[in-house]
């Protein structure tokens, strides 16, 4: 009996016949398992939840078909390059980003139902968590996107094969680039409704400021501050760079230089991760 | 060999007017099973959280399997297993999705998105201590489908799988049946004696405290009395442990007209802080 509960413990010798935990993996393998094991755990929680899974293909229905297909029918006419194309990378942008942002809410779930507390006391930085979280979260934003690959089929919008291999390159870079933003909020609301409430918030004026659907290459005063501070501005902007590149229409969608483009993404997303990942250590820890 | 060595421990909450905690001082020994009782509201909570680092503490120094809980806070939690107040088993995947992530997030093995596709080791030692604890036919059934004593079998085999070297059982009995509270001692028992795991106990059904090594009384945040329960009952002349805490706090309590707790150290280990009129 004792052997057989010794057995049921360990995998090899140790502290009474126990393994030493120490001397598993090394520290950068255990972080990255980690983050691994965390994204892994979301993933399951989406496939398993129906729910989630058609909000995701729901979402792509409503913003792109509906008020986007409304958009081009009524008023993309003046407009001198091609609406349809236009919008269609800036919703797979957007969804990257927003589907990412929204899905990092799990972390104020786990809170509520108690589950946070077996991920705060595991032996792994907050960073691997965190970023296990986005990683996570992304597996939604994909499956939104290919519902945006869908709805756009259906309206006859469609992209090259390498359009959408740079833009599957790009879309790690535009889901951290979201859930980063999350973590601002996530690490300072502990409730699950405010922090929805919060996303949305932070997700919706973005849409529309940052050029997903409607140009801002006329925007000026309040509305022209607004879209240079919005972090998605510059995520669609590089989207966009890529998909035009060497067409005539680049200069009439495209906003910036896309390396400015790309610096602005990766200073927006490190700040945002490092601040939001401290503020959500500390409030978890600091009461 | 001190496992856990608390000096000075407080801990003011922001906002608050009082500590909750008042410069606590305990240790416990490996191997040792150490309940720490109190009335709601006394600290046991607090001290707990801030054992297993998931609380800052205000002051003190806190070392657990010779590690500090604030600068060498990860191989603290290397070497720590906890059983939460409430279950906290993620209920929307299998009980053995749980474990896996669980050791996974632990280091012990690669994670591999399913069961058949892990190390044959995991696999083993997994039935194994589904098979022990009686739960091996609900390993593969979602959590929100089992019943809560499953549910808390469950919890310690998560808890155990990296072999803790503390355990940590925050009220793990609450809100069981007594058949299910029954079932969960034996095994837990059974662990302490066969893989030396320190065991440290909050728990309001007193009775569960009558085989510790050692029972500490916190009230008020301050330690009142730390002692084998035998001496806890002969000082009070109580015939169970439970008769002596409810006479105690009867006497000296928190809603009683005492000032503060009263203050006693049986083992010379313990320390509330200042030195009281005793039992």
């Amino acid at each position: 009996m004792s052997a057989e509960l010794t057995e049921g413990l360990v995998g090899g010798p140790g502290r009474r016949g126990l393994p030493d935990t120490s001397a598993r993996m090394s520290r950068v393998a255990r972080e990255i398992n980690a983050a691994v094991t965390v994204a892994a755990r979301d993933i399951t929680l989406t496939v398993k939840s129906p729910g989630m899974l058609a909000m995701s293909l729901i979402m792509p229905l409503m913003m792109m078909g509906l008020i986007g297909g409304n958009l081009m029918q009524n008023m993309a006419g003046g407009l001198s390059f091609g609406f349809g194309r236009f919008m269609l990378v800036g919703m797979l942008i957007n969804m990257m980003f927003m589907m990412t942002t929204m899905g990092m809410t799990s972390l104020v779930d786990d809170s509520d139902g108690d589950y946070s507390a077996e991920l705060l006391v595991s032996p792994v930085s907050r960073y691997a968590i965190v970023v296990g979280k986005i990683i996570g979260s992304s597996f939604m934003a994909i499956v939104s996107c290919l519902g945006v690959l869908a709805v756009g089929l259906v309206m006859g919008l469609t992209l090259e094969p390498w359009h959408l291999l740079a833009l599957a390159a790009l879309a790690p870079l535009m889901c951290l680039s979201g859930g980063a933003l999350a973590m601002i909020v996530m690490g300072v609301i502990k409730k699950n409704k405010t922090a929805n409430m919060a996303v949305m918030l932070l997700t919706m004026p973005q849409m529309f400021l940052s050029g997903v659907i409607i140009p801002i290459s006329q925007s000026s005063g309040l509305l022209w501050l607004l879209s240079r501070i919005m972090p998605m501005t510059y995520c669609v902007d590089l989207g966009r760079a890529v998909v035009y590149a060497g067409s005539p229409e680049y200069d009439a969608v495209v906003l910036f230089n896309p390396a400015v483009n790309l610096a602005c993404v990766a200073a927006i997303t490190a700040i945002c991760l490092v601040a939001g990942t401290v503020l959500y250590a500390r409030s978890e820890k600091n009461r | 060999m001190a496992v856990i060595e608390v000096e000075g421990l407080v801990k003011r909450y922001k906002r608050a007017k009082e500590p909750s905690v008042k410069s606590v001082s305990f240790e416990v020994a490996e191997g040792e099973f150490f309940a720490f009782l109190g009335p709601n509201g006394a600290g046991k909570t607090t001290t707990i959280s801030i054992l297993t680092t998931t609380l800052s503490k205000t002051a003190g120094r806190v070392q657990i399997a010779g590690y500090d809980i604030d600068s060498q806070d990860r191989q603290v939690r290397d070497h720590i297993g906890i059983i939460f107040q409430r279950p906290n088993l993620d209920r929307t995947l299998t009980a053995e999705e749980n474990i896996r992530i669980h050791a996974c997030l632990y280091g012990m093995y690669a994670y591999r998105p399913t069961y058949k596709a892990m190390p044959a080791g995991y696999r083993q030692q997994v039935e194994q201590l589904a098979s022990i604890v009686g739960v091996g036919d609900s390993l593969f059934k979602r959590v929100s489908k089992l019943s809560g004593g499953m549910q808390r079998k469950f919890e310690v085999v998560r808890a155990l799988t990296h072999t803790p070297h503390v355990l940590f059982l925050d009220e793990p009995t609450q809100g069981l049946d007594a058949v299910a509270r029954r079932d969960l001692w034996e095994y837990l028992d059974r662990v302490r004696r066969e893989c030396g795991t320190t065991i440290f106990l909050t728990t309001h059904y007193i009775d569960e405290a009558e085989g510790a090594d050692t029972v500490c009384l916190i009230d008020r945040g301050q330690i009142a009395l730390s002692c084998p329960p035998a001496e806890m009952k002969r000082r009070l002349g109580a015939e169970t442990l439970e008769d002596a805490y409810v006479d105690y706090l009867r006497r000296h309590g928190s809603g009683t007209e005492a000032e503060g707790p009263a203050l006693y150290s049986g083992s010379g280990r313990t320390g509330g802080g200042r030195r009281g009129r005793g039992l």
